[in-house]
């Protein structure tokens, strides 16, 4: 069974893939998500959409439609400059914060 | 930056909603579609994958519309959705938004309309370049030349002394206003002229639009001729022909045209052209201005000087300059310089043209206001009731999942919508209202400052608008929805124990509404008792059914052609059919123009302290004047031709009679002008008539013969035609003795009488009917209060009823409470006039600001409608059936 993702990481999680292949529709997204946890990290269609649309809004993601190999309509995403500077940001919070969290867990009982 | 870009994406993908709404769409259902895919890859049956997929994607339309929800369009969806929703709701209930939407739109339209004024006089700056350096310097002279004006009339602060304050003005100037003949062989014209300093122009800052404004040469005493023209004046007249270098003529003299001014500006008054004002002034400029031409002085305050400051600054001047007249002490020069220090040493030139009129426009704003407030009193009284009745709709939509911020915006989005358009129609009333309203500007500041609706007129609405929505509409909204819980849905509408008193809410509103009308109705009936006073005032003449016009003769006309004319005018006149009577005047009573007194020696009278002289009016008439104006003839007889030529004679009025001959008989006595030694002598005595204005008592009157010469004269003739048929006979007998003759102000007396009070009537008459419709707005209120309390306790009424009450004890039941309200509202608004009556004192006239008649009449006059409003809900409760209540619930 695989976890859903933690609050607030989804759009650093959906930046992250973006950087990473570029350009991706909406399911590729959700599926390289899971398939780069290794199946650990399932991403909510609920919550994709809503996400990816904000995310627009805000200006982080260009939208452009095309073809799939199979010659279907999608909607591909990729990251704009700002998008990468988000990911920048988000990163270095998350990784603070994880930080923090570890080093007080390693402070607990055994 | 990002937020501006943020914001056109969002409005960009609001356009295009729909748009983006399929495409969101279409992208769902590829994902639905790639998921069932890769399931049935994984092994599953094709449907068993599609119901998989399908049921792991969960409600497609509600991540739409959460999709949607992020790009920020939900707030402005859901506002169309609320104004849409609010029109349906005022649509479906007519006989609860028309009576709002009309008591709102009177109180916007008037409120509208009186600002407008408001903001033309008071709030807006002059026309001028760096407006607020520009002073008024009241009571400083321009000084005549030194050979005429003699020493003996001692010496006043005048515009050479200002020049001298290098320290704290700039340029000073002065201006005066008058009229002149514009001789054309075509069309005669009277024209307003501006009489103005050569540093005028300059001084407000203002170019001409071709040629230039007059030299130092010009604008000494008999230097060239020249004249400037208004814009107006220029193309009406002239038809914008070239006029640079030509000459016209004015009064009978050739004036050079110099220069056209720009559009628009005609300060002072309405001038139609402007000609120099000499300093030192000569007898010449002043002769074909009826003698008579108030100057004023204006100068620039130097940046960093104070108005305070250069007040003071003035006033030493006053102390050091200003010399007694010969005979007189220096203790009499001090009554000058207290007159100056109570009217200021200088004054910025807005507040000088204001005038008087700025209390006024005050009051009348501040009547506005508490109209307003009572309008908006009587709305939310109004929402409060209604809001009572929706509080089961509204907790209904709450338990069905609306949330309390969304149904407040409803309801506020029920009140903006009933405001704006409340203010449209207002703003269609508004026209007709600002026509009523020009009347109260002052006449200084008409042609400056036009009153009109303009978008600053527009945005005051709109504010207005918004403000009230908020004021009567945010409290109710609260109410409405506070509180609100499922319980009451199962209750049915009955009475509730709890709330079956009036509310306090409401009783605030009532005791304010009525408070504030027991206010403006004392206000309307102060204004109205002085306005009768007023008009009860004996004005000495009859002006009805008198017709009269004014002509002026340039100093060129020789005395014996005037002579010619106005006789001949006078004597045409009286052979009419339909005259009564006929006479000429040289000045007529209530016209405004103001006018000259003279000192004269009365042989014998005892002398006045400090040697003061004695002054009395001096005017011109023929002896059929008296008769023509309704004059009474009081004591021997008027002019007889003979007079002009054989000893000097006068006919004085009763004032002057009575202050310079106390208790003995004038005829045959005699004065003389001072320091003239010629004796004058009484012929007869007629009654006092108030010249200046209707609030002013007379002052000593004297009449010469007409005969003697007088430029400017006003022919009156009285008879038994019809006002226009009276009319046309004057101008016609005008036209057959002299054809080229320009005449002006052709009206009916009483028009004269009626313009000199105009502002105070219109003052009176507005106060009266914003008192009158807060009068109507309160009865209402109280009604709607009574007979909502009425409505909401049918079932109590009706239990009662059923255990034994009488009617009148349920009269008794419902009405008490409220009577108590209004009684403590009244006093309430006794206590307020009575604390700000000062406040209205100078707009009264002969009557006490707190005059006990008004205080004990307005009481009584709002208690009937207001005990009527009550009573006619608190009859329907007294005839309550029980068994029909019981059987409605």
């Amino acid at each position: 069974m695989s976890d859903p993702i933690p609050p607030g990481t989804l759009d650093m999680l959906i930046l992250q893939t973006l950087a990473r292949l570029e350009e991706l529709h909406g399911f590729e997204i959700a599926d390289a998500i899971q398939r780069t946890s290794a199946g650990v990290l399932q991403v909510e269609e609920g919550s994709l959409y809503p996400a990816l649309q904000r995310m627009l809004m805000k200006g982080w993601l260009s939208a452009e439609w095309g073809k799939t190999r199979d010659n279907r309509r999608a909607r591909y995403y990729r990251l704009t400059a700002a998008g990468r500077r988000q990911l920048t940001r988000e990163r270095e919070s998350y990784q603070r914060v994880t930080f923090a969290i570890a080093q007080i867990l390693q402070l607990a009982p055994e | 930056m990002t937020t501006v870009r943020g914001f056109l994406r969002r409005l960009w993908y609001f356009v295009r909603r729909d748009q983006y709404l399929s495409e969101l769409e279409e992208e769902m259902r590829l994902h639905a579609e790639l998921r069932a895919e890769a399931m049935h890859g994984a092994g599953m049956s094709a449907d068993e994958a599609r119901t998989a997929a399908r049921k792991r994607f969960g409600n497609a339309t509600v991540i739409a519309e959460t999709s949607r929800d992020t790009w920020g369009l939900g707030t402005l969806d859901q506002l169309v959705q609320d104004i849409r929703f609010a029109a349906r709701r005022l649509r479906a209930r007519p006989g609860f938004s028309v009576p709002v939407m009309a008591v709102l739109a009177l109180g916007i339209g008037a409120t509208t309309a009186v600002f407008s004024a408001v903001d033309a006089a008071m709030l807006r700056s002059l026309p001028f370049p760096r407006e607020h350096e520009l002073v008024s310097l009241p009571m400083v002279a321009v000084p005549f030349e030194p050979e005429l004006g003699e020493r003996s009339l001692g010496r006043q602060l005048d515009i050479s002394d200002v020049a001298v304050m290098a320290g704290v003005f700039s340029s000073p100037a002065s201006y005066a206003s008058g009229g002149l003949n514009l001789s054309d062989p075509d069309r005669p014209l009277r024209v307003k002229a501006g009489v103005v300093t050569a540093s005028f122009f300059a001084t407000l800052g203002v170019t001409p639009l071709s040629g230039r404004t007059f030299t130092a040469e010009e604008g000494k005493p008999r230097g060239p001729l020249a004249t400037i023209l208004s814009y107006g004046l220029w193309q009406r007249h002239f038809g914008g022909a070239p006029m640079l270098g030509k000459p016209i003529t004015l009064h009978g003299r050739p004036y050079t045209v110099v220069g056209i001014m720009r559009p628009g500006f005609v300060f002072p008054d309405e001038s139609d052209l402007w000609v120099a004002l000499p300093v030192p002034t000569t007898f010449e400029t002043f002769e074909p201005f009826r003698g008579y031409l108030p100057s004023h002085v204006i100068a620039r305050i130097r940046p960093g000087v104070s108005t305070e400051s250069a007040a003071a600054q003035v006033l030493a001047r006053w102390q050091q300059v200003a010399e007694p007249a010969r005979g007189e002490r220096h203790d009499d020069l001090n009554g000058v310089i207290r007159e100056v220090r109570r009217v200021g040493a200088a004054v910025p030139l807005h507040r000088e043209l204001l005038g008087d009129r700025r209390r006024a426009l005050l009051v009348l704003l501040g009547t506005t206001a508490l109209l307003m407030i009572i309008a908006c009193a009587n709305v939310a009284n109004l929402l409060l009731s209604d809001g009572a009745v929706r509080r089961r709709e509204i907790t209904l939509r709450e338990v069905l999942g609306a949330t309390r911020p969304r149904i407040m915006r409803q309801l506020l989005a029920e009140s903006l919508l009933l405001a704006f358009s409340s203010a449209c129609l207002g703003l269609l009333l508004a026209p007709a209202a600002l026509r009523v309203v020009r009347a109260m500007m002052p006449q200084s500041l008409a042609a400056i400052a036009p009153v009109q609706l303009d978008l600053r007129v527009l945005v005051f609405a709109a504010a207005l608008a918004i403000a009230t929505s908020i004021l009567f509409g945010l409290w109710p909204a609260i109410g409405a929805t506070r509180g609100g819980d499922a319980t009451i849905i199962i209750k049915s509408g009955g009475g509730h124990g709890a709330s079956a008193g009036l509310g306090r809410a409401r009783r605030g509103l009532v005791v304010v509404e009525v408070a504030l009308t027991v206010m403006l109705l004392i206000a309307a009936g102060l204004m109205l008792r002085s306005f009768q006073r007023l008009m009860a005032e004996k004005t000495g003449m009859n002006p009805d059914q008198v017709a009269t016009l004014e002509t002026s003769f340039p100093s060129s006309t020789p005395g014996v052609e005037q002579r010619r004319i106005i006789d001949g005018v006078v004597d045409r006149l009286s052979r009419q059919r339909g005259v009564i009577a006929a006479g000429a005047v040289n000045d007529l009573p209530l016209r405004g123009g103001g006018g000259i007194s003279v000192a004269i020696n009365v042989p014998g009278a005892q002398p006045l302290d400090h040697g003061e002289p004695r002054f009395a009016r001096f005017l011109f008439a023929s002896g059929g004047y008296f008769d023509a104006l309704g004059i009474a003839k009081l004591r021997g007889r008027t002019f007889s031709p003979r007079d002009a030529t054989g000893p000097q004679v006068a006919v004085i009025s009763a004032a002057m009679a009575e202050q310079f001959w106390p208790g003995v008989d004038p005829l045959g006595r005699y004065f003389t002008f001072r320091p003239d030694t010629t004796p004058i002598t009484v012929i007869g005595v007629v009654a006092d008539v108030r010249e200046s204005a209707l609030d002013t008592p007379p002052w000593p009157q004297m009449y010469r013969p007409i005969d003697l010469g007088s430029q400017n004269v006003a022919i009156v003739v009285r008879g038994t035609l019809p006002a226009r048929a009276l009319t046309a006979t004057l101008t016609d007998a005008m036209h057959a003795v002299a054809p080229g003759q320009p005449v002006y102000n052709v009206r009916m007396m009483e028009q004269v009488v009626g313009a000199s009070v105009l502002p105070r009537r219109t003052n009176t008459a507005l106060i009266a009917l914003f008192a009158g419709l807060a009068l109507v707005l309160s009865a209402l209120g109280v009604y709607a209060v009574v007979a909502y309390a009425v409505a909401y306790r049918t079932r109590e009424l009706g239990i009662r009823a059923a255990l034994g009450a009488t009617g009148r004890d349920l009269l008794t039941l419902v009405s008490r409470e409220m009577i108590g309200v209004i009684a403590f509202g009244i006093v309430a608004g006794l206590a307020g006039a009575w604390a700000l009556s000062r406040v209205l004192s100078s707009l009264l006239y002969d009557v006490n600001p707190r005059d006990p008649a008004t205080f004990i009449v307005v009481p009584l006059l709002l208690l009937l409608p207001a005990v009527v409003a009550t009573l006619i809900p608190a009859l329907r409760a007294a005839r309550v059936d029980p068994t029909r209540v019981m059987r409605a619930d």
